[in-house]
């Protein structure tokens, strides 16, 4: 961890309410680079607001440091920390209009009146609504006062933007646009920004890392990919796209994948012998294994057949592909396969759901 | 309600049956029934004040001759002659005086409470809010005797400073102006405070965090936020204060013991001991005249508030 290098670092950073209850936060640390756009992901109450409002100075921290350009900025007052940030409820000040919003940052600032109007007009311009500068704030659509919210927190050239789930007030279809809008601002600009969202989607499209938070903990801080592709926790594995889970034993190594993968062979109870992929190191203990739907083929249970033995009990079609939930003792397995040329299996059918070694990952998380 | 009705009454029949008529008779058959439900509240409102309103003020235009003789005439003398003697004109001067004074220090005090109140994320908050009020429960006569009983010369307070050293003699504080505007104030706090935590919807605890995240400090926030979203909240509270200042009349007769004069004191005073109704009268249409500017400048400005 080099605390030089990044723009933002949090170490250790805590907060804890009551010594009752289990801290919001739980000594959290994370780096982030320069003109990154960082995801803070998880179900509410994972503390990823609580986190994000530690970082504008909000919220004092119960112990740790947040570090901005290798600095310390635990003990400095919000209105010193020169941080931009977006709420969810936009919070654009009523009794002022668009142009007045905006420059509210640079009258702070004490910057000469003609710079303000200049550089008001340029974020109205790069969030196209130069020409509402004169409306009342109330007369603005949900979208228009997002823009406006964001082009107030950016005139100020920030160290930091900060999002706090910017898009849940959005009907479905806006929100789209203004994930692609924010992101092009956001690389335009080049400023580093911490967006909380509890929108795995949003995430994943917009996000260069993802902080995925669970219980005041972040369970895995990486890249959109490896966040779906390489979850190391069942949680992560859950939270992010739709996962089948199978407990096994890992039982043999063996040779090496690339990318820092091995093959494994693995025992299911009652059903033998597969083979997974996962980190090196493994072997001899008992893991979680992932395939993802659309990786997990179901056939017909013939005698030759490979895989896990159940019986189909529902099946979904959707045009491009089918659907099939196969019930395997007590747990359900759902594969997603594409309807062209694949023998229909049909409720109550007996089923094998099989996949291919490189398709199923064995999670680094010990099963507990 | 009616429009979806009569489009599906349309595209169930299938004729071409005229929809407006239709629609046009539910909108009057609502409009009837929601005027009936006001006709009680008419007829309580016409009996009980429009009445004697109109019959104060035809009262105002008869002259009085002293002790109950009424001439039923129509002048204008009776409300002319407050008007043109300086005693009254000074009367006019307390009463507006007083009423700004109490109502500007009601608001002062009060305004931190409710600022409180808003906010406070207490459980107990619903409980301390019925604290900030329960002083309503007493009436303002006992509050008044109350008050009596710790401004006056041998008061409390007088003793209590004058026993610690700290002045050598009372300090007048009873019988005078400054006792009847601390009354009013005390007394009109929960008035205050309530009109106030209603008129505070715009403010909310985002806006002076947007505030802060821009650079603004706690006080540059108060002065450019809190303080301008409360504004509506706060002229409410002073009109209410001011015209209930203005038209209470226990206050200022008993804690200014006979030597604050007001237009309430001057009209019991007609009404009571001088039986010149019509003089009386006459203080009233005056009185009403004050309200009526007040509240037409509170309009204007709420107006302004609201428009910007």
């Amino acid at each position: 961890m080099n605390t030089l290098e990044s723009k933002l670092s949090l170490v250790g950073l805590t907060k804890s309410y009551a010594s009752s209850i289990p801290p919001a936060v739980d000594r959290l640390d994370m780096d982030v680079e320069d003109g990154h756009l960082v995801a803070l992901l998880g179900p509410s109450g994972c503390g990823k607001t609580t986190t994000l409002r530690m970082v504008a100075g909000l919220l004092d921290p119960s112990a740790g440091r947040i570090m901005v350009d290798g600095q310390n900025i635990t003990n400095t007052p919000v209105h010193k920390r020169g941080m931009g940030m977006v709420f969810q409820s936009y919070a654009l000040f009523p009794h002022m209009n668009v142009a007045e919003n905006v420059s509210f940052g640079l009258q702070m600032r004490k910057r000469p009146k003609q710079d303000q109007e200049r550089l008001v007009q340029q974020a109205l311009e790069m969030v196209q609504l130069d020409h509402l500068a004169k409306r009342r704030t109330k007369a603005l659509s949900g979208g228009q006062q997002q823009r406006i919210a964001l082009a107030r927190a950016l005139v100020v050239e920030p160290t930091l933007l900060l999002l706090d789930e910017p898009l849940s007030n959005l009907d479905a279809k806006l929100r789209e646009t203004m994930r692609t809008e924010i992101r092009q601002i956001q690389q335009r600009t080049g400023a580093t920004t911490l967006f909380v969202t509890h929108d795995q989607d949003e995430a994943l499209d917009m996000a260069d890392r993802i902080a995925v938070m669970n219980g005041g903990l972040i369970e895995q801080f990486g890249s959109p990919r490896d966040i779906y592709e390489r979850p190391r926790t069942r949680f992560v594995a859950n939270f992010i796209g739709r996962a089948n889970l199978i407990q096994a034993s890992i039982d043999a190594e063996g040779e090496d994948q690339g990318e820092g993968l091995v093959q494994y062979q693995i025992s299911v109870a009652d059903h033998g012998r597969f083979l997974a992929v996962g980190e090196p190191g493994m072997a001899g203990t008992t893991r979680h294994v992932l395939v993802r739907p659309h990786r997990l083929r179901a056939g017909p249970s013939g005698s030759d057949a490979e895989g896990l033995r159940g019986s189909v009990e529902s099946t979904s079609y959707t045009g491009d592909s089918i659907s099939y939930r196969v019930r395997v003792g007590e747990d359900l397995f759902t594969a997603e396969m594409l309807t062209a040329g694949q023998d229909q299996l049909r409720v109550g059918d007996e089923a094998a759901v099989s996949w291919k070694a490189s398709d199923a990952l064995v999670l680094p998380e010990e099963v507990s | 309600m009616s429009t979806t009705q009569a489009i599906s009454t349309r595209e169930a029949s299938g004729r071409a049956k005229p929809t407006g008529t239709q629609e046009r008779r539910t909108a009057r058959r609502n409009r009837l029934t929601s005027g009936g439900l006001l006709v009680p509240a008419l007829i309580g409102l016409t009996i009980s004040f429009i009445v004697p309103m109109l019959w104060m003020i035809r009262m105002a235009f008869n002259e009085g001759a002293g002790s109950g003789v009424v001439i039923e005439t129509f002048t204008l003398q009776t409300i002319l002659d407050p008007l043109t003697d300086s005693y009254y004109w000074w009367v006019i001067w307390n009463t507006f005086s007083m009423g700004v004074i109490s109502a500007t220090l009601c608001i002062i005090v009060s305004y931190p409470i409710a600022l409180f109140l808003t906010r406070t994320m207490s459980r107990w908050k619903g409980i301390l809010i019925a604290i900030a009020l329960a002083p309503l429960l007493t009436s303002d006569v006992v509050r008044t005797y109350g008050w009596m009983v710790i401004l006056s010369n041998d008061g409390i307070l007088n003793t209590a400073l004058m026993n610690l050293g700290i002045i050598s003699s009372p300090l007048q504080l009873a019988n005078n102006m400054s006792g009847v505007i601390i009354g009013l104030v005390q007394i009109f706090m929960p008035y205050a405070i309530l009109a106030m935590i209603s008129g505070f919807g715009r403010l909310s605890p985002q806006l002076e965090e947007a505030a802060s995240s821009l650079g603004a400090n706690r006080f540059t926030t108060f002065l450019r936020i809190t303080l301008p979203l409360s504004l509506p909240g706060i002229l409410t509270a002073f009109l209410l204060v001011f015209v209930l200042s203005i038209s209470t009349f226990v206050t200022p007769r008993l804690l200014g013991g006979g030597v604050v004069q007001v237009l309430a004191t001057s009209i019991y005073d007609q009404t009571t001991e001088l039986l010149n109704w019509p003089f009386a009268a006459a203080l009233a249409v005056i009185l009403l005249i004050l309200f009526g500017t007040v509240v037409g400048l509170y309009q204007a400005l709420t107006k302004k508030l609201e428009g910007e």
